[in-house]
């Protein structure tokens, strides 16, 4: 529990990111196979809530970046999201950026790591 | 994959409905957590268990703050027509207009500034595509300029006047007329001449030994007035025509001898004497200052060949005696009456 909290504190930041991306490979998903995504490609290091996940989903669709559409499945309204032309212009660029940032924060990182080897 | 039952869904919406989840966000949310119950009953919980579960990651605050982001989410994107007509009629027009308003302004602005701008420019438009037309043109553009006008009036040079030739002069012997006087007081010369004296001189004021040949009395020759020297011909003008003069003009010899004449010359027209026609016609003419007849027409006439006959014998007629007016013979216009008469 208390990992999970640190990792929301950094997972936040980058939820925006997290979510272009996967839309990118995965075409459309809706909100609760998001967090499976995530929960099973990082091994659950990473665990979304659906109380910070879908004030960005709106967001991003708010913005032009995600387009909706309901599919009835099992008799519930099931919201599909998937990437906008502009979206998918954003997902390359945010992910590029936040790859940038981790090198950055590896290099921040790093010299402590070698000095103690 | 186990499928939640109907119930339980019930359950799970009731529950976020109870916690004031905005209805908006509502099948979204109950799906995600029907999907997450289904997982959890999959790994074999028990459903009180899974909800349970459920409600602890779902609590009541966390779905709050989701209402709370997403009413602010939407506030965003709303207009104030949104906030103005929210929970009223949309489809009753009125929010259309509104809606359209903007997009509906800008035409009509667009339209009328074209419109104007069309109205303004359309006389030099016009300049432009009609050709200026040239100066040979039948209709052109003259300028007037003021043109000052002086007399040039320059006095003809004088005519200079000859002086009067002294005439060829008559021989002329002194003829004085005599006062009654007594005899004692008579002078001798004052003789009057004698007829011998005036067989070849004239009675004048002096005895003036001139050409006898001459027997001519000629006034002296008026001196012309000097300084004008011109000689003003005076226009020969036409003769007025009168109407009613003071001395009528007449038939030369009388009216006995017209109606001789008539008789004489008028020729009842078969025509008219095979139609019974008969009648008067007025004859209208000018008998001139020489007494000469013109100008013949009919005034009123009565038809069948009378009318032609009647100024046929008025051409006829010799010349009148002219009609005077203070003396002087004029042209007077005359209206004769010839009757035709069947015996």
């Amino acid at each position: 529990m208390d990992t999970n909290t640190t990792s929301n504190e950094y997972v936040r930041g980058t939820l925006k990111t997290i979510v272009l991306n996967l839309l990118a490979e995965e075409k459309r998903m809706y909100g609760y196979e998001i967090t499976q995504e995530v929960k099973e490609r990082t091994g659950g290091a990473i665990a979304l809530t659906f109380g910070a996940l879908y004030p960005v989903l709106h967001k991003l669709e708010q913005e032009g970046l995600l387009v909706t559409e309901s599919v009835e499945v099992d008799g519930r309204l099931r919201k599909y999201y998937s990437l906008t032309t502009p979206g998918n212009e954003a997902a390359r660029a945010k992910t590029n950026d936040l790859e940038r940032f981790v090198d950055a924060i590896r290099l921040l990182l790093a010299p402590k790591i070698m000095a103690t080897e | 994959m186990k499928r939640l039952q109907e119930n339980r869904i019930e359950l799970l919406s009731n529950y976020l409905k109870k916690n004031g989840l905005s209805p908006e966000l509502l099948p979204e949310i109950l799906d995600h957590l029907a999907c997450e119950a289904e997982e959890r009953l999959w790994d074999g919980d028990s459903f009180e268990r899974a909800f349970s579960g459920i409600v602890e990651t779902a609590d009541p605050d966390t779905l709050q703050i989701l209402s709370v982001e997403h009413n602010h989410l939407l506030a965003m994107e709303k207009t104030l027509n949104d906030i103005v007509f929210e929970g009223r009629n949309k489809s009753y027009g009125a929010y259309q207009l509104r809606k359209g308003y903007n997009s509906t302004m800008q035409r009509s602005v667009l339209l009328g500034v074209t419109f104007f701008l069309l109205i303004m420019l359309l006389p030099n438009l016009y300049a432009r595509l009609v050709p200026e037309p040239e100066i040979d043109d039948i209709g052109f553009e003259v300028k007037l300029t003021t043109v000052d006008i002086k007399p040039d009036v320059t006095p003809p040079p004088p005519v200079p006047v000859e002086p009067p030739k002294a005439e060829p002069q008559p021989s002329t012997k002194k003829f004085v007329s005599y006062d009654v006087l007594p005899d004692d007081m008579v002078m001798e010369e004052a003789v009057p001449p004698t007829i011998e004296d005036l067989q070849h001189a004239l009675p004048g004021q002096e005895t003036v030994e001139g050409i006898s040949d001459i027997m001519d009395i000629a006034p002296p020759a008026a001196e012309a007035p000097a300084g004008k020297g011109r000689v003003i011909e005076a226009k020969t003008t036409e003769e007025e025509t009168f109407i009613a003069v003071e001395q009528a003009p007449a038939y030369a010899g009388g009216n006995a001898a017209m109606a001789e004449f008539l008789r004489k010359n008028l020729k009842y027209p078969t025509q008219a004497s095979r139609a019974n026609i008969q009648g008067r016609v007025f004859v209208s003419f000018i008998v001139g200052s020489d007494g000469k007849i013109e100008d013949v027409h009919t005034l009123k006439g009565i038809g069948f060949g009378c009318d032609e006959e009647a100024e046929r014998v008025i051409k006829l007629m010799p010349n009148w005696k002219a009609g005077r007016q203070s003396g002087n013979p004029v042209r007077v216009r005359f209206n004769l009456p010839i009757v035709f008469q069947i015996d």
